[in-house]
């Protein structure tokens, strides 16, 4: 029998296909042809890309926008958003419109074109994030920026056009609508019960644990209760915060290390999965909130967005998040590899 | 500065761009070369050494992007202009390997611009 699960802080609806119950070989991943040819963020290709807004890793007096990098920011070229510019705001009868007022930055995870974080250690991945929290500051200084939001897509089904591993960020002049459900959702519990609804969703996952795929001492990576796609994983710091610029160097570290955890296991689980993950975090201007709480959501794409799902907003998911839990906790994983499932 | 015209080869599978741009950039005093193809357009830059290329994106067989990449492997300094009908290409971070992107249009003042600007960054 299907069953039809909710969101808590959303209010979404799912629809857990679990007679399907499909195991990670059920899942056919697409393979991603190998194009070859030059690639304009790899090292010796900088003249290609845009000046970089941050590098870490080349040795003291290198010029800039050389190489000997192991991780770059750079602006997009061709950007969906531009940086110049005041931001006007103006009516047209109901409808609202403003100027395309943004940024758009590209994080060049690494020098190595055919690496992913998944085979990345710890230390490394570590870098990642220490970028995505600088540009974000840096960014936040922008008085016309409201919101910074962090994405990253692997695999061209996840919408990833160049196999180089990279992650995105666009500065934004308003707040996601998304983000908005996000903050309503958590505030309407808060009223209600004076606690923070992720704080809970960790109390709880950990007293059942048949959603926990892992945990350190500072986060907990968990199987969503209702999830849009197969295998959907949140990560959770159990430090309550609500804005990721609040992070410390024992959290970037354990950060680090449940997330390369966790993207091997994905990786163990179902080979090259194609997937999207996002920083969910509190609007720029907002000050500390008691109700809101940062993470990351992780969707590996593994089915397809169609009519059903724009007419109602609900997804529909083969695999329970419970299964998936448990496959995912089954794998073994070898020092700083990888093995395979239990 | 060569003593000579500059040579465009122009990369599109549209008969009706060819003659348009062969028209408009000769009068602007370029040599123009037509591909109708990528693997046409990789033979005539080993055969006849554009000194700029323009691109179309959506082509059957292999497209502008992987072209691109080609060509820049070969020789990374040659200007290429993507040149597309579609600005979600845009999107691609393949496309960053081009020295410029511009959205197709009747109108082909930026292209000549463009033309022009990435021309006098190799020495014309």
């Amino acid at each position: 029998m299907p069953e039809l699960r909710r969101d808590p802080i959303v209010g979404r609806w799912v629809i857990i296909a679990k007679e399907r119950g499909k195991r990670p070989s059920d899942f056919v991943v697409p393979k991603d042809e190998v194009k070859g040819g030059f690639c304009p963020l790899c090292p010796g290709h900088e003249y290609t890309t845009p000046p970089e807004v941050l590098a870490y890793g080349r040795p003291p007096g290198a010029p800039p926008n050389s190489p000997g990098w192991s991780l770059r920011v750079v602006p997009n070229k061709f950007p969906a958003l531009r940086i110049e510019g005041e931001l006007w705001k103006e009516g047209e009868g109901i409808y609202d419109k403003m100027n395309g007022v943004g940024a758009h930055e590209v994080i060049v995870e690494t020098p190595n074109h055919n690496e992913t974080l998944a085979e990345m250690s710890p230390d490394r991945l570590l870098q990642v994030f220490w970028a995505y929290r600088d540009r974000m500051i840096d960014l936040s200084r922008d008085n016309r920026f409201r919101y910074v939001i962090i994405f990253k897509n692997f695999g061209r089904a996840a919408g990833a056009s160049l196999e180089h591993s990279h992650s995105q960020l666009i500065a934004l002049p308003i707040v996601p609508h998304l983000v908005n459900q996000e903050l309503k959702g958590s505030k309407l519990y808060y009223d209600y019960k004076e606690r923070c609804i992720y704080c809970d969703i960790i109390r709880q996952e950990l007293q059942t644990g048949t959603r926990v795929v892992c945990e350190n001492h500072e986060f907990i990576a968990i199987c969503a209760f209702a999830p849009r796609q197969p295998f959907e994983m949140w990560i959770i710091p159990k430090r309550h915060h609500s804005d990721f610029r609040a992070i410390d160097d024992r959290q970037f570290r354990a950060l680090a290390e449940i997330f390369s955890e966790v993207l091997k296991r994905l990786n163990t689980a179902i080979p090259r999965c194609p997937y999207n993950f996002v920083l969910h975090t509190a609007p720029l201007r907002e000050p500390y909130l008691e109700h809101y709480h940062w993470h990351f959501e992780l969707l590996p794409k593994l089915t397809h967005i169609a009519g059903f799902e724009w007419g109602t907003g609900f997804y529909i998911t083969p695999t329970s998040p419970e299964d998936a839990a448990h496959f995912l906790r089954e794998i073994t994983l070898s020092e700083g590899g990888q093995e395979n499932a239990g | 500065m060569p003593d000579r015209k500059p040579r465009v080869l122009i990369v599109d599978d549209e008969e009706s761009i060819h003659l348009l741009y062969r028209e408009e950039l000769e009068e602007e005093g370029y040599e123009v070369h037509s591909a109708m193809n990528g693997p046409e357009a990789l033979e005539l830059v080993d055969k006849i050494e554009p000194d700029i290329v323009v691109l179309d994106i959506n082509m059957p067989g292999m497209d502008g992007i992987q072209v691109l990449r080609k060509i820049k492997e070969k020789r990374p300094q040659l200007p290429v202009i993507l040149c597309s009908a579609y600005p979600e290409y845009k999107q691609d971070l393949a496309s960053w390997a081009s020295d410029d992107y511009i959205v197709k249009s009747y109108d082909l003042s930026e292209l000549k611009d463009s033309i022009k600007r990435n021309l006098a960054k190799v020495g014309f």
